[in-house]
């Protein structure tokens, strides 16, 4: 073990990546029937990584080079997979946020989580999702990326199928990991396609490779596609998008994590891990580009139909990870990564403050709670408010800047239709957002009088709606989910506290990280900036984009507003008046029926029926008639077997006789 | 007068050797069980003549001690206790009568094969000590395990049998 | 008369007899019958060998009373085994016990 001290990076790094792991199966095994230490050893260990992540940043925050650490784990002939650990400025930038959100969502499961009878699981499942991340960030080959990148799935399948005694849950969960499985069948063929093109799956070798042009183009392109239907698993990209909103049956707290540093993150950072790769193949860089647009506009629409509180922030993730995915499309190295930094921050702010409005009401319905009176709780409105403005990307906050450089990016690129994308996503994310705040913050004054045909008119307007049945099971299991997993704990203000100081710290980087932008741009372009040059946005037209984009995050609100916030406002939106549109919108656009049918037709009715037919007659008519030779044979020599000793006797003393006369006269 | 108690010898000597012979094929063919155990105990006799040829006065009286005087009348016993003369004397098979007389012939024919064809040769001193006090003695000291083993299994066959009658009565009862 | 091989010949035809016997009788006590000419066959051949070849004549002797004993406690179990088969099946016909045929 002595080569791990002398390096004190590489102890560091062990550490931080390894600890969360060892909580998890302290936890697992020693204490699980003591949640407060298993808490406390979940938290020790996560904090042990933060400090940890935050060493290696500052340590080797000025060294040029990539540091890496790797052992050669599979040898097979002239193709050699590594194991360890890689440090440039994108994993540890990364490593500091799975690191940071992992702690403060642990920190406000303190309070969330409290009285859950499942506490200890829920703490050695989060400490698993933080190793898994942690180490799927600082892979060094795309293979131990991979085995993590499942092991984060996995881990968001348990998390998500938390309350596993609920029906939904369970199902969600299992959507979660099925959809994002059939993501991962393509990345896996496209990491064989390249191994066995080219031989080595090292990241910083295939980049290397690809931009000096060592790989056929061909290969680029189908392997980068293949590689590509990971990230749109992974990342909720267009056609397997669904399984994100109903992730949110797990606890809040899970929600945040998930949505904002570690399984959604997954996909864009391995998309911007191996960006040199993926710039080399125009085709699918331009493809990744479509595939993200469609994912934010649709997922921005069908945010606005929604009246779960959860849900519209889950659609926000989708969008705002299909605008992610935009701008690294389209060219924008630092822009992706930048809004995946910033919207991890305020993503995990506001799934957190909706955690607080859903612990203490009970629903994850915006009416009920505005109604319940959700203004009243001061820290969490006010994050919420900070975070849905970084959302729709108002300065001073975080996503302005962000935003600002993504679309930078898009209006660099020839077509301008993408940057007219863009700006309608923003325009619809601003709504979407500010509708919720709204009505939440001005709740529509409800007659005391008539307090029933309020409930009536709600659940008319649900009705008519038209929600598939499993969302509308999902959505009502989720508020009776809460409703009995947490009673009001005693202790209510120490509980209160343990989730609101996350939500301060959060709200704090929403409203610093924006004016870090330069440095950390110098700090990650650093040594790839000469590579790809063209990071444009800062030319000529820069203020008018800013003031385009500004202008149409502040419409968005102001359209909310006035639909919502006003005095008089009806609260219905211009929804309301199309309904077939919002049934549309309500429904995902028919995705998931459209996948149902899918599964239905070509699954279940074509590929399946060979499948049994395979399964009925060859293997099992084998096993029968294997079986049947068995029973046959068996019967044959039972015949011998008739109990008649005597017989049996007379057989053996006449073979002994003819043995002795054949050997003696 | 030699030759004569020679001859007499000889003739007693053929005489038991019949005798157990009868004895053996009357304790095995007839159907009827009492027969057989009286045929037993005609074979068993000549047997212990047959010992009395070859030397051992002892053995011969041990034969007739052990083998008459207690295990045929434990299988008279048996033979009281299981009625079989009450129950219907099953038919003999033809064919297992066959089959069962040329395996056995085979056997006895490998038999006398192999102690025709073998050159015995006596060992090259013999000792004449016939004496019972030399069996005894050797007994407890040379065999002793064995003496002592061999009691444990008579013990042990002792319980065995009570165990084994005992039992089935009080499960069949 | 008094060689080695009439006795051996004596012997194997009375264990020839005991063994006729153990393959044909159905008759359980029958065949204990025959099992105990078998072992008298056996006998007179220890006696045989202890008469003209042994260099310890007692040996042969010890053996014989050894061999004795043991068939005292077979006639005793095997006896015991016959009742309780008796008193299960009502017969002591071998044929009849088939329980374990396949």
């Amino acid at each position: 073990m002595s080569w791990l001290f002398k390096d004190p990076v590489l102890l560091a790094a062990v550490l931080c990546t390894w600890l969360p792991f060892l909580s998890m199966a302290v936890i697992l095994i020693f204490t699980r029937h003591k949640p407060q230490l298993s808490s406390y050893i979940s938290i020790g260990a996560v904090s042990t990584s933060l400090i940890c992540a935050l060493y290696l940043l500052i340590k080797l925050v000025h060294v040029g080079e990539p540091v890496e650490y790797r052992t050669a784990w599979l040898i097979a002939d002239d193709i050699i997979i590594p194991f360890g650990y890689l440090f440039d400025p994108l994993s540890l930038l990364m490593l500091l946020i799975v690191a940071v959100i992992s702690f403060l969502v642990q920190v406000y499961s303190l309070g969330y989580m409290a009285g859950d009878p499942g506490f200890s699981r829920y703490y050695a499942f989060q400490s698993l999702f933080a190793w898994a991340m942690m180490d799927m960030v600082i892979a060094p080959g795309m293979l131990q990326l991979y085995i993590f990148w499942e092991l984060v799935g996995l881990a968001s399948y348990l998390l998500i199928g938390f309350y596993y005694e609920k029906w939904s849950a369970g199902q969600a969960g299992k959507k979660a990991f099925v959809m994002t499985r059939l993501g991962d069948i393509g990345f896996f063929l496209g990491l064989i396609l390249l191994v066995l093109g080219f031989g080595d799956l090292g990241i910083v070798a295939m980049n290397e490779a690809a931009q000096a042009q060592a790989i056929p183009s061909y290969l680029i392109t189908a392997s980068a596609l293949l590689i590509f239907c990971g990230v749109i698993g992974k990342s909720a990209q267009f056609p397997l998008l669904t399984w994100l909103p109903d992730a949110m049956e797990g606890p809040t707290p899970v929600s945040a994590l998930l949505h904002s540093a570690t399984m959604v993150a997954a996909g864009v950072y391995m998309f911007s891990r191996i960006f040199p790769f993926f710039a080399a193949s125009p085709t699918a860089m331009a493809i990744a580009l479509a595939i993200g647009t469609i994912t934010m506009l649709l997922s921005s629409t069908m945010a606005m139909a929604t009246y779960d509180i959860k849900q519209v922030w889950a659609y926000s993730t989708v969008s705002q990870l299909g605008f992610m995915v935009m701008g690294l499309a389209a060219g924008g190295y630092f822009a992706g990564v930048f809004h995946l930094t910033t919207h991890a921050g305020f993503k995990a702010l506001l799934f957190l403050c909706s955690g607080v409005f859903i612990h203490e009401y009970h629903s994850n319905d915006m009416r009920d709670i505005g109604k319940g009176g959700g203004r009243s709780l001061k820290i969490p409105m006010v994050c919420m408010t900070v975070g849905a403005l970084a959302l729709s990307g108002v300065f001073p906050f975080s996503g302005f800047f962000s935003k600002e450089a993504i679309m930078g990016v898009l209006a660099a690129y020839p077509n301008k239709i993408w940057l007219l994308a863009g700006l309608l996503g923003a325009l619809m994310t601003a709504y979407y957002s500010f509708r919720l705040i709204f009505m939440i913050l001005f709740p529509k004054k409800v007659d005391a009088t008539m307090p029933h045909d309020a409930v009536h008119y709600h659940q008319e307007k649900d009705d008519k709606i038209q929600i598939d049945h499993e969302e509308a099971a999902a959505g009502h299991g989720a508020a009776h989910g809460h409703g009995s997993s947490h009673g009001h704990e005693e202790g209510h203000g120490n509980v209160f506290w343990y989730m609101a100081w996350p939500l301060i710290i959060l709200t704090t980087i929403t409203l610093v990280l924006g004016f870090f932008q330069h440095s950390l741009e110098g700090f990650l372009l650093g040594h790839a900036a000469d590579a790809h040059g063209g990071e444009g946005g800062h030319g000529a037209g820069h203020y008018a984009l800013l003031i385009a984009a500004v202008s149409m995050g502040l419409a968005g609100i102001a359209w909310a507003y006035y639909e919502f916030g006003r005095k008089g406002a009806s609260q219905e939106g211009f929804l309301a008046r199309l309904p077939k549109t919002q049934a549309l919108f309500a429904n995902r656009w028919y995705i998931d029926r459209f996948l149902r049918r899918f599964l239905d037709r070509a699954i279940y009715g074509g590929l399946t029926n060979v499948f049994t037919r395979n399964d009925r007659r060859v293997i099992d008519g084998g096993i029968d008639g294997f079986c049947l030779f068995t029973i046959g044979s068996g019967r044959l020599f039972s015949f011998l077997q008739s109990g008649m000793l005597q017989y049996n006797l007379l057989v053996m003393v006449a073979a002994v006789g003819l043995v002795v006369l054949y050997f003696v006269v | 007068m030699n030759f004569m108690t020679e001859a007499m010898a000889q003739a007693a000597f053929w005489i038991v050797v019949g005798l157990t012979l009868a004895g053996a094929v009357i304790a095995v063919f007839p159907r009827n069980i009492v027969y057989n155990v009286l045929g037993l105990v005609l074979a068993l006799t000549g047997v212990a003549g047959l010992y009395v040829f070859l030397g051992s006065m002892f053995i011969g009286l041990m034969q007739l001690l052990i083998y008459v005087g207690a295990i045929c009348v434990a299988i008279v016993f048996a033979i009281m206790l299981s009625r079989p003369l009450h129950l219907e004397v099953p038919q003999r098979k033809l064919p297992k009568v066959l089959l069962a007389a040329m395996a056995s012939c085979l056997f006895a024919i490998a038999l006398i094969g192999v102690s025709l064809r073998t050159a015995w040769k006596p060992a090259a001193e013999r000792g004449t000590d016939w004496s019972v006090a030399t069996i005894g003695e050797l007994l407890l000291t040379r065999y002793d395990l064995v003496f002592e083993v061999i009691s444990l299994v008579l013990l042990v066959a002792i319980l065995g049998a009570i165990v084994t009658a005992g039992f089935s009565r009080r499960l069949t009862s | 008369m008094n060689t080695l091989s009439t006795y051996l010949i004596i012997a194997a035809l009375l264990f020839g007899l005991g063994l006729l016997g153990v393959l044909q009788r159905r008759n359980l006590i029958g065949m204990l019958i025959s099992i105990e000419l078998m072992l008298n066959g056996a006998n007179i051949n220890f006696m045989a060998f202890n008469r003209f070849l042994a260099p310890e004549p007692a040996v042969g002797q010890i053996i014989t009373l050894f061999v004795m004993g043991l068939a005292a406690a077979e006639a005793a179990i095997g006896l015991s085994i016959i009742l309780a088969l008796f008193r299960k099946f009502r017969s002591i016909n071998v044929e009849r016990a088939q329980q374990m045929r396949g």
